[in-house]
């Protein structure tokens, strides 16, 4: 029965019960498709006549068909519309996300009842939405093969009465004996479910929550304790701050709520408004936070304790008894870091990294001195994250290891076999308690080791609520059924308790005990609702509650400074180690999703691998490897940290300071090949997994079994040997090349001096040529006819702000995600081949530049090439299609598959496509991507790419083709949403404003670098940014004509010699201007007679 | 009838008569095929088995199955493909543009020549074809009226010309060589015992019957189309050309381009002429027809053609550094002081200084010298390739993207195995078609012939 038929004549319109039951009858006709396309053992009847020519008929067919490109193999359309999907429409529902690290309001896109996509919820959202790649990510996690689809009891699957059953025995006879037992979670930041767990431990007597964070700010807690009386986190603020000086911390990526600190943090970077912050970073590794600062100085983790010493005897906080400030005194950068904080005194913000209570002490007292508790530092907004108790879990750790004073533990959200540095003992011995269950989505490490495993749904799938800090309270919702047999964990405690029944996918369980405790406590603390649904509807639609204003006030310190010196961290003296976190992986929560591993890192452009970043210079004298390529592997070495030893690739790293080493945690996930995804293990040149064993080999090595335990809390730095061994490792990098060349019109820099004071052709040359007419602009000249896009109709185009841009990668994901980009795997990205539609360019600075970009006087390629300063500064440049309105690769494509729309796009027709590649090699941007293979079908890529799996293909986003072998792809400026924000507008009867249409990076951009608008709309943002005097087009003078602009890179630091230099070359290009413009002049003149 | 100066050099050596001519370029084809012709036709075929194995490798896997990346998209593939259409150009060359300037010595060497570029042009283009991402969609390269609505090809990428220029050249030079042997065949059909060989022979001959008219159609059809032939030449490598020089990428965008790609192709195509011609003059005792004076001339045209290119290489660095475009000085600083220094300081060596030797005359006369020379010439000229197209894009405009090509099994495998398969059609050639112009010989016998230039000198 086909769908035209329902539209047919009056009968339609009038169509009462009987019409649709005879439709339905006659749909029930036995010749179905279902017949001949059943299983040899389903079908009974024997073939006639008539089957025979169906089946012949079906052949020729499906032959037919089967020649055709693409075979449409499935396509279920609903029989009955669901009322709130309309096909070809995305729906979007406000949620917030938490993994036990991070927090994020964010928006979910749907797509026929399919989450496909998440943004951040910038109207509504804490901390204007600003999310992070795992975040964005986290929607391909929903639809991992490996999650767990059903409880399992003693590893095998099992049904979920048998689970409760057995785990409310063992509960009750716990009880009954007196044991106790330990629920070890992540931080619980959702209030329903702190209820709940206390309803637990009532009911079942001993039971001890014990909160823990593999990455754990425990100390911070307790300097703040000791401090000013208050065991909490604060809020900061550091959009407030004119001063920022950090030490160790990498606040923009890893550090507390750091994506929520790079939207703050860029609201202060924008020089237009005057004034920037001015931003110090003081540290071992090259951390995001340090390539965005305006002066770094490179410190040992040991050296820390002096940093700050210096930096309190220097604003006047008074020194630290015991501890010295040493050389870090004479540090210029640490000077001019006194002096600025002098400068912001109430209006800066000073921060470490150190997990140790005495640094924080120290950090605290200087912030006290300088008076930012009244602020940029909120102790009463206090951070509800990060809870973790070191000391009782190792307290519990042994226990379990000793096998004494504990007879079984629940996980919650925490996976201490992995995280932990005694995991590996702790996992044997948790075989010998009573009971121990877990409450994993994945079958990990610790729930491998657990009796029980009773999965959790995804985020994606359930209510949850949260309060992340004292002045907020969010709500989750769910955007798709339960895909699997899964159950709520605190469905599950309640379950356990015997106070509710399980009630399978549809369960309204936590649901209501959710809306019960904010009808409780919620509602009656809010105002301004007629009823408790106008609260909750409200609540719902935009995710969270209105923020309550909670005031500063200034604590008194009241810590004692004495003892300090001892608690200092100790190091002995040879190379100090630094375990970071990765803006990809971060913790390792998502280490089987394959976007976020192939990812490249922002700073080392390196994917699916962790690795030994040491500093470059004594990388190269101690003879490691220093030119990685395709072909040329990473020198192994062996690093040991209390004598647990792991080899790994070093990778050499400017900006690491001398004697320093830092390795990335949240690798080695699955060391036992746990199935914690599909994409967390290595996979072969020609496809399958890599096996060790039997086993599959995890991606990189765990750095947290270098955790060590120092004062009772976890320590992330410590003393490490390296020993160099003679091996090699092959590396996928997305960038090998580390400078810009001195290449000027790639990336361009000032200093916020110059673009406050000075000629902006200084820092900001535009290509002219000088004409008999006198000097013009390079886009004045046409090879080409002109497209007819400059005037009419739309022309999209971007902006995007290099100094608002602080390299976080989040765009990445998102396009990837709303763009079906393939992921390819290892061994393609090492080969060059890696899809990225938009990818981050980072350069650093040449000791032969002044700035990247501007080239010294005496320079030389060699040079340039390979002397990186010593600390430089960095530049991320997110590098896409530029959709150039005279593009080079239109012009050079045989089939004219790649066209320039009215609108001013370059667009790619994958289906006219024949791969001769002329375009890609034309691009002076090298953003087109070659489809190499068939990524969607291709041996190679079964165990990475997404659309090769049944379950994770339902993460593709309908609207956009997903590409076939053989043709070229590239950045369309999402056109699919260009056209629904057209259609919206459209509807509306009204032209296309700012807002209506934008694109899947600058929708991410925690910092909101990327503007994306109309710039035929004279009112658009992206039309007066273009007309900024920092806005400039990538390789102008190449005569493209982009429709993105960038905006100069500004720096708020004293560089004169750049200055300088940018003062005589705008002196000059005046000058020369001025005298090509008279002698046009005569020339004009002479011709007219 | 036309008279020759004493002094020249004679074409033919020794006393040979018309029956000798015949005899000599028929005998090779009537009689058994010698050991070696085996033995050399079962290694071209496994080499060229072995290519074609590679390339159902790569069109059933996928463009990935060679090395290039996201920035380099042209490797080997289109390096052999200019290789071969360069290597494709002697023949023409030498059969329309000598015969045009009527030079005699043409003929000893113009049938294999015009054969070599047959089959060079065959092995060029099959590149452009296995080179496409999705072959099977290839026709849509030409302008064939469909039903896409009004989407047709691109008229302004040098591609498409390249197809055009490509295709014509194949078709005019095809049409060329086998007019000319036509009254060979026709030799051959009336020689031949073996009926089935005298059908065949018979079918390729036309019915020619050797009358006067037809010969008079014959040497005006032959002006005609080396008329139409002589500026193919120079425009078919002028249009590969132009996929450098029109595109925007440094080291790619020159004007000096087409000039220096003929002139390559002609100095690579006569260094091939004369590796096959001093391997065929021994293995069928040719040497009366082909000898020092043959490879002397073609000796000169290799060294001016060197010299040209060479003048090229030169131009283009200065140019580079006169034009004060930074990316365009740093292509070529890169060219020679790059990672890719070893193929620059190849092509060079290669190129430019080993065809200066032949400012010698002992040496452009010594054939084994010859011999060497022609292969080190067209190793030069690969290298020449390779250096402008993977030189050029794996470091252009943005560092970020800069990087490197390695070949893989398969990039190697294909392109050892197009030279087998040229081979295979050579020995054929060899094997079955007169390889020197039978009938052309015989005009010039009795007026460079050396005992008849004796002769006439002695009267005197």
């Amino acid at each position: 029965m086909s769908m035209f038929e329902n539209n047919k004549g009056v009968e339609n319109m009038s169509a009462n019960q009987d019409y649709f039951e005879t439709r339905v009858d006659m749909s029930a006709e036995p010749i179905s498709v279902d017949e001949f396309l059943a299983d040899e053992e389903t079908r009974e009847s024997s073939t006639n006549r008539r089957d025979f020519l169906k089946f012949l008929g079906f052949s020729v067919a499906a032959a037919t068909i089967a020649a055709c490109e693409a075979p449409v193999t499935k396509a279920i359309p609903y029989l009955v519309k669901p009322e709130d999907i309309t096909l070809g429409k995305a729906n979007w529902y406000a949620s917030n996300y938490y993994d036990g690290n991070t927090f994020a309001s964010i928006m979910v896109k749907t797509r026929e009842g399919r989450p496909i996509h998440i943004k951040g919820n910038k109207e509504f959202g804490f901390g204007a939405g600003a999310i992070s790649p795992e975040v964005a990510a986290s929607v391909l996690s929903l639809y991992d093969g490996e999650r767990l689809t059903a409880p399992l009891v003693k590893g095998a699957e099992s049904k979920w009465s048998d689970a409760d059953t057995a785990i409310i025995k063992a509960l009750n006879s716990i009880k009954d004996k007196g044991g106790k037992v330990a629920l070890v979670s992540n931080s619980i930041i959702s209030p329903t479910t702190q209820i709940i767990i206390g309803e637990f431990a009532e009911k079942f007597g001993n039971v001890e929550h014990i909160q823990y964070d593999a990455v754990s700010y425990s100390a911070l807690r307790s300097a703040n304790e000791k401090s000013f009386g208050k065991a909490a986190i604060p809020s900061y603020d550091f959009s407030k701050a004119e001063a920022i000086v950090s030490v160790g911390a990498d606040f923009l990526n890893g550090w507390l709520l750091s994506n929520i600190y790079r939207a703050q943090y860029a609201t202060n970077r924008k020089p237009e408004n005057g004034n920037m912050s001015k931003h110090f970073q003081f540290e071992a590794n090259m951390s995001i936070a340090g390539a965005n600062a305006d002066v770094r100085g490179m410190f040992k983790p040991s050296q820390y304790a002096s940093v700050l010493a210096a930096i309190a005897e220097g604003v006047g906080a008074g020194s630290i008894p015991g501890v010295s400030a040493g050389d870090a005194k004479n540090s210029k950068e640490v000077q001019q870091a006194v002096a600025a904080l002098k400068a912001a005194k109430g209006k800066s913000l000073v921060v470490c990294g150190e997990n140790n209570e005495a640094l924080q002490i120290i950090t605290n007292k200087i912030n006290h001195y300088l008076g930012n508790y009244s602020t940029t530092i909120n102790l009463n907004d206090a951070v509800n994250l990060f809870q973790s108790q070191d000391a009782a879990l190792n307290t519990l750790v042994n226990n379990v290891i000793k096998g004494t004073g504990v007879d079984g533990v629940i996980f919650f959200g925490a996976n201490p076999v992995y995280s932990h540095p005694k995991g590996k003992a702790f996992g044997e011995a948790l075989g010998k308690l009573d009971l121990s269950v877990s409450f994993a989505s994945w079958n990990d490490e610790t729930a491998a080791k657990c009796q029980y495993v009773c999965p959790d749904h995804h985020a994606l799938e359930a209510w949850n609520d949260h309060n992340p800090v004292a002045s907020i309270y969010a709500l989750a919702q769910p955007t798709i059924k339960p895909i699997h047999n899964t159950a709520s964990a605190q469905e599950s405690l309640l379950v356990w308790m015997g106070n509710a029944n399980r009630s399978g996918r549809e369960s309204t369980v936590y649901y209501n005990r959710i809306r019960q405790v904010w009808e409780q406590y919620g509602y009656p603390a809010s105002t301004g609702f007629a009823s408790f649904e106008d609260f909750w509807n409200v609540s719902v639609h935009n995710g969270n509650t209105t923020p309550e204003v909670i005031v500063q006030e200034a604590p008194v310190f009241a810590a004692d400074l004495a003892g300090l010196a001892a608690a200092l961290p100790k190091f002995d003296g040879g190379v100090e180690l630094v375990m970071y976190t990765k803006t990809s992986i971060g913790v390792g929560t998502q280490a089987g999703n394959p976007w976020l591993q192939e990812m490249s890192d922002p700073i080392s452009k390196i994917t699916w691998d962790n690795y030994i970043t040491m500093n470059y210079k004594e990388a190269q004298d101690a003879g490691y490897n220093v030119v990685m390529d395709q072909e040329h592997g990473a020198t192994l070495a062996k690093i040991t940290v209390n004598g647990v030893s792991l080899e790994l690739p070093v990778i050499p790293t400017p900006g690491q300071t001398k004697g320093t080493v830092g390795v990335a945690l949240g690798y080695g996930r699955g060391e036992n090949g746990e199935r914690i995804g599909k994409g967390a293990f290595k996979t072969k040149e020609y496809g399958g997994y890599e096996e060790q064993d039997g086993k599959r080999v995890a991606i990189g090595q765990n750095a947290f079994k270098f955790v060590s335990i120092a004062n009772g809390a976890l320590s992330f730095s410590g003393s490490a040997k390296i020993e160099k061994l003679s091996g090699t490792y092959p590396i996928a990098s997305t960038q090998f090349q580390l400078t810009a060349m001195g290449r000027a019109s790639i990336v361009k820099e000032t200093t916020l001096e110059s673009f406050l004071n000075d000629d902006e052709v200084g820092y900001n040359l535009p290509h002219k040529l000088m004409t008999h007419h006198g000097p013009e602009a390079v886009s004045k000249f046409d090879l080409w006819k002109s497209h007819p896009v400059e005037h009419i109709g739309h022309r999209w185009a971007l902006s995007i702000d290099l100094s608002s841009c602080i390299g976080c990668g989040t765009c990445l994901i998102a396009c990837q995600s709303e763009n079906n980009v393939p992921v390819v795997g290892k061994d393609e990205v090492r080969r060059g081949r890696e899809m990225a539609w938009l990818r981050l360019d980072r350069y650093y600075k040449s000791e032969d530049e002044l700035a990247i970009g501007t080239k010294k006087e005496d320079f030389s390629f060699t040079r340039l090439e390979k002397n990186i300063d010593e600390n430089p500064t960095v530049v991320f440049m997110p590098m896409l299609c530029q959709h150039c309105n005279h593009a080079p690769c239109e012009t050079v494509c045989p089939v004219a598959a790649t066209t320039h729309s009215n609108e001013g796009l370059n667009q790619m027709t994958y289906n006219r496509c024949i791969g001769t590649r002329y375009c890609a090699n034309n691009c002076p941007y090298k953003v087109r991507r070659f489809n190499w293979f068939n990524y969607p079908s291709y041996k190679k890529f079964t165990e990475i790419n997404p659309s090769q799996d049944d379950l994770a293909r339902m993460v593709l986003n309908p609207d956009v083709t997903v590409r076939t072998r053989g043709v070229m792809e590239k950045c369309s400026l999402c056109v699919q949403k260009i056209q629904e924000g057209k259609l919206k507008a459209k509807v509306e009867s009204r032209p296309v404003v700012d807002g209506d249409v934008s694109v899947a990076c600058a929708d991410a951009c925690p910092t909101n670098a990327i503007t994306m608008g109309d710039w035929n709309d004279t009112g658009s943002a992206v039309r007066k940014a273009s007309a900024e005097k920092r806005a400039y087009q990538a390789l102008e003078e190449v005569g493209i004509k982009p429709n993105i602009w960038y905006q100069v890179k500004v720096r708020n630091h004293d560089n004169n010699e750049l200055r300088e230099r940018q003062k005589a070359v705008a002196e000059k290009r005046r000058h020369d201007e001025a005298r090509f413009a008279d002698h046009g002049h005569e020339d004009n003149h002479e011709g007219g007679h | 009838m036309h008279k020759e100066a004493a002094i020249r050099e004679p074409l033919v050596l020794g006393h040979k008569t018309f029956h000798d001519v015949t005899n000599d370029v028929c005998q090779p084809i009537e009689g058994k095929a010698p050991r070696m012709w085996y033995i050399l036709f079962t290694i071209a075929a496994i080499i060229g088995l072995y290519g074609v194995g590679c390339i159902l490798y790569l069109l059933g896997t996928g463009i990935g199955v060679w090395g290039l990346n996201k920035t380099v998209g042209w490797a080997w593939d289109i390096t052999n493909f200019v290789w071969w259409v360069g290597i494709g150009h002697a023949g023409t060359l030498i059969s329309a543009v000598l015969l045009l300037f009527r030079q005699k010595w043409r003929m000893a060497i113009n049938r294999s020549a015009e054969a070599m570029t047959i089959f060079a042009v065959f092995m060029a283009g099959l590149f452009p074809l296995i080179h496409m991402g999705r072959l099977w969609m290839g026709y849509w390269v030409l302008p064939l009226p469909n039903q896409f609505g009004p989407l047709w090809v691109n008229f302004n990428s040098p591609l498409l010309w390249d197809v055009f220029a490509i295709s014509t050249y194949l078709s005019v030079s095809l049409v060329f060589w086998y007019i000319g042997l036509i009254p060979d065949f026709a030799t051959l059909r009336d020689r031949v015992k073996n009926p089935l060989s005298k059908r065949m022979y018979s079918l390729l001959s036309f019915g020619w019957s050797g009358r006067a008219k037809q010969w008079n159609r014959f040497e005006l059809v032959s002006l005609v189309l080396a008329g139409i032939a002589t500026p193919l030449v120079f425009s078919v490598h002028s249009i590969v050309s132009f996929d450098f020089a029109t595109s925007v990428i440094p080291g790619w965008h020159t004007t000096i381009f087409p000039p220096y790609f003929v002139a390559g192709a002609v100095f690579s195509g006569f260094a091939m002429v004369q590796t096959l011609m001093l391997i065929m003059r021994k293995a069928f005792k040719l040497e009366a027809y082909i000898h020092t004076k043959h490879v002397e001339y073609m000796n000169i045209v290799i060294m001016v053609t060197g010299s040209i290119v060479g003048v090229a290489y030169i131009t283009e660095l200065f140019i580079s550094w006169y034009s004060g475009v930074e990316y365009e000085s740093y292509a070529f600083i890169n060219r020679f002081s790059g990672p890719y220094a070893w193929a620059y300081w190849s092509m060079m060596t290669c190129n430019v200084f080993s065809p200066q030797l032949m400012w010698f005359k002992k040496l452009r006369r010594s054939l084994l010298f010859t011999f060497i020379i022609s292969i080190v010439v067209n190793i030069g000229m690969w290298f020449e390739r390779f250096v402008i197209i993977v030189t050029s894009i794996h470091r252009d405009y943005l560092p970020s993207s800069w990087s490197m090509f390695y070949p893989t099994a398969i990039d190697i495998g294909i392109y050892i195995g197009t030279i087998g398969l040229f081979f295979v059609f050579f020995l054929l050639f060899a094997r079955f078609f007169p390889v020197l112009p039978i009938a052309e010989m015989k005009t010039i016998l009795k007026t460079s012939g050396e005992s008849y230039k004796n002769e006439t000198e002695s009267k005197h």
